[in-house]
């Protein structure tokens, strides 16, 4: 009987002292250390997106569609942009080069297009900044019928993976600029204001724009 | 007592103004990766009280030594415990007291002009955004104008003591750039040419004894790591080697002859206008009156300054904190063709114009726009993105305390920085054959094959670590 105990305290023993070989414990990594080097070289990368074999897929929208936003009237949460004017967000003017964009201040900013009448939107083209290959931060577009974006919003593209913005999570994915703009499918969601958010950018904490298309049609 | 308070207030008053600009807010701008590079140099020393002289990629020891009490004071005992504002004091002080320095060397010229040049000089966009940069320059420049203002007293009085203060001030220079000998060879030179009448001393050979062995020991002292490192006492001489394939060659930063020029005339980047043609308009007055009345002088800092230009200029390398040392020279020819109008009320009229068209392109360079692209002085500039680093790490580690963060990029200055005080951060310039981790950073070049050898699921957003230069960030995807 004694025997029997011993052989079972032995056994239970040898068995934790598996166990406890076997526990977890932290991975040790040796990493490499920073190097130190001279002073960074100017450099200029104009794209950094893989260029895509072909032209953009095409985005199918109802026949009729038209743009709406042309010289359209431009209301911001900074009002008084240092650089631009708002209206050359509707001017028909994307060429990105100086003179032709507007630049609003850090911090999250808003831009907001009056298509004059109820629309259903189809789709909607954004020209931020692309003389440089930058990402902008929390970008988040939604269509509303109310000027105040309170009741009744669309939101159509929301990158803002952290909810920085406090507009709600988006999974869309971020993107770099480049001369062809984004392209959202708004699904036609019906609306007369369109909203644009952004929060800075991978070069500064300023907020851009060259160019906003709505393309849709208005509602009867 | 009242006349003593308007003898002084004047320039009490510039003093205090360029302190104020040289310290305000010092961390507005993100860290440059020359800055973030030699801020975890001087972590180290901190840390370890070790710094050993690196004649290949570094300037001279003063900035690092400089630094130390400083972060005493400020109960900074670590690398960790650094701050922005901690290691841009030694360029803040070093820019106020050449404001002060340049006043005693341009008394010279009467002390309603010494007052005007050094608030041109306290006032200068070029240098108030160099005293807020942990870079040696603006030392450099107080380390010269010191050893001109002991090197004018001594000549002027045959007081050994000067000569003493000029070596040691020469001696600083020496350790804090290889480049000191250009400015103290210019100087030199404009000084021979200038001379009206011969120094004042007796014992020319011991004050020259003097002045070289203070210069000596005092560059010896610091290069040598205060009797720690000797192998730095021949590394400062082996420097010239590299520095001088890198300055002949551009290594990148090569720029037209008149780049300088232009950091003093007009241009429009992106809609900012950058403007200092007032300021160089009453130099390029001061110029004239050099040259055409007999102003020893005036015509010494002329020389001094083309010199130093053409120096500048001709060389291939060029980067735009080399320009605060053509600042003070400017700053003494504008305050001398102010002087030169013989109503003063209509000089200090034109002087408050020239500050406050100064002003206006200051504050648009240090405080609105301090790491712009379009920023003629934000040089390379890291992007404010980077701030956002030590909050993602932080995030990442909570999730994953024993996780890896990798930093896969060719590039990745500053960032040691922002994550100094973590432990488990690494750096490749190519993707090891394990990428996974709590947090990883990868260059555009880099990504496609971080991506590709990742094994667990990722979330993926876009961080910028200077303008143009974009890095994927992948975070760990939580369920």
């Amino acid at each position: 009987m004694i025997l029997k105990k011993l052989s079972l305290v032995l056994a239970v023993s040898v068995l934790t002292a598996g166990a406890q070989a076997q526990a977890p414990v932290p991975l040790q990594l040796e990493l490499p250390k920073p190097l130190f080097a001279g002073t960074p070289r100017p450099i200029s990368l104009p794209n950094l997106e893989a260029p895509r074999a072909g032209k953009r897929p095409d985005l199918m929208v109802p026949a009729g569609t038209v743009n709406l936003s042309k010289g359209k009237t431009v209301t911001s949460s900074d009002s008084l942009p240092v650089i631009g004017e708002l209206s050359y967000i509707t001017d028909g003017d994307k060429s990105g080069t100086d003179g032709t964009y507007v630049e609003l201040g850090p911090t999250p900013q808003w831009v907001q297009i009056d298509l004059g009448a109820k629309a259903k939107v189809a789709a909607i083209a954004i020209w931020h900044f692309h003389s440089q290959a930058r990402v902008y931060h929390d970008v988040v577009v939604q269509v509303s019928d109310d000027k105040d974006f309170k009741t009744g919003v669309t939101t159509i593209y929301n990158n803002d993976d952290d909810n920085s913005s406090k507009l709600g999570k988006g999974k869309d994915l971020a993107y770099i600029e480049n001369f062809e703009g984004r392209l959202l499918d708004a699904k036609g969601a019906v609306g007369r204001y369109v909203r644009l958010y952004s929060n800075g950018n991978t070069s500064d904490e300023l907020n851009h724009y060259c160019e906003v298309e709505v393309h849709g049609a208005l509602v009867k | 007592m009242l006349a003593k308070v308007h003898r002084w207030l004047p320039i009490a008053l510039v003093a205090a103004t360029a302190l104020w600009l040289r310290t305000h807010d010092l961390a507005v701008r993100s860290m440059h990766a020359d800055e973030a590079n030699q801020a975890v140099k001087l972590g180290a020393l901190l840390e370890h009280g070790v710094y050993e002289f690196d004649p290949v990629d570094h300037h001279g020891p003063t900035l690092y030594y400089a630094s130390l009490p400083i972060a005493w004071l400020r109960g900074e005992q670590s690398l960790a415990a650094l701050s922005e504002s901690t290691v841009r004091l030694v360029p803040a002080l070093s820019g106020t007291l050449s404001v002060l320095l340049l006043f005693f060397f341009a008394a010279a010229s009467g002390r309603w002009a010494a007052v005007a040049a050094a608030a041109f000089l306290a006032i200068a966009p070029a240098s108030v955004y160099y005293s807020r940069y942990f870079v040696q320059e603006t030392s450099l420049l107080a380390f010269f104008l010191a050893t001109v203002v002991c090197t004018q007293r001594w000549w002027r009085s045959g007081n050994w003591r000067w000569a003493l203060g000029a070596g040691i001030g020469a001696g600083l220079m020496q350790a804090t750039k290889a480049s000191a000998p250009l400015f103290l060879s210019a100087a030199l030179i404009a000084l021979w040419v200038v001379r009206t009448n011969s120094f004042k001393t007796t014992r020319p050979k011991r004050d020259l004894a003097v002045f070289l062995g203070a210069f000596f020991l005092s560059a010896a002292l610091f290069y040598s790591s205060f009797g720690t490192h000797f192998t730095g006492l021949s590394d400062a001489f082996s420097t010239y080697s590299p520095a001088s394939g890198r300055v002949t060659e551009g290594s990148g930063h090569e720029k037209p002859w008149f780049y300088f020029l232009s950091l003093f005339g007009w241009q429009r980047s992106g809609g900012l206008l950058w403007q200092q043609l007032l300021f160089s308009g009453f130099a390029l007055v001061g110029a004239l009156v050099a040259l055409r009345h007999s102003q020893p002088f005036l015509r010494g800092t002329l020389i001094y300054t083309i010199l130093v230009g053409i120096a500048l200029s001709v060389t291939p390398y060029k980067t735009p904190w080399h320009v605060i040392h053509l600042v003070p020279g400017l700053a003494v020819l504008a305050a001398g063709a102010l002087a030169a109008i013989p109503f003063r009320s209509v000089a200090i009229v034109l002087a408050a114009f020239v500050i406050l068209s100064q002003w206006r392109q200051t504050n648009l360079a240090v405080f609105l726009r301090p790491a712009d692209v379009r920023n003629p002085y934000a040089y390379v500039h890291s992007s404010p993105d980077v701030r956002k680093v030590r909050g993602l790490a932080e995030s990442a580690l909570a999730k994953s305390p024993q996780g890896a963060i990798r930093v896969i990029s060719e590039e990745y200055w500053p960032l040691p920085w922002y994550f100094r005080g973590l432990d488990q951060v690494g750096y490749w310039s190519l993707p090891p054959d394990d990428c996974d981790g709590a947090l990883i950073i990868a260059s555009a070049a880099n990504t496609d094959a971080v991506r590709s050898r990742l094994r667990g699921r990722y979330r993926e957003s876009f961080l910028g670590l200077r303008p143009g230069f974009i890095c994927t960030v992948f975070t760990v995807e939580t369920p």
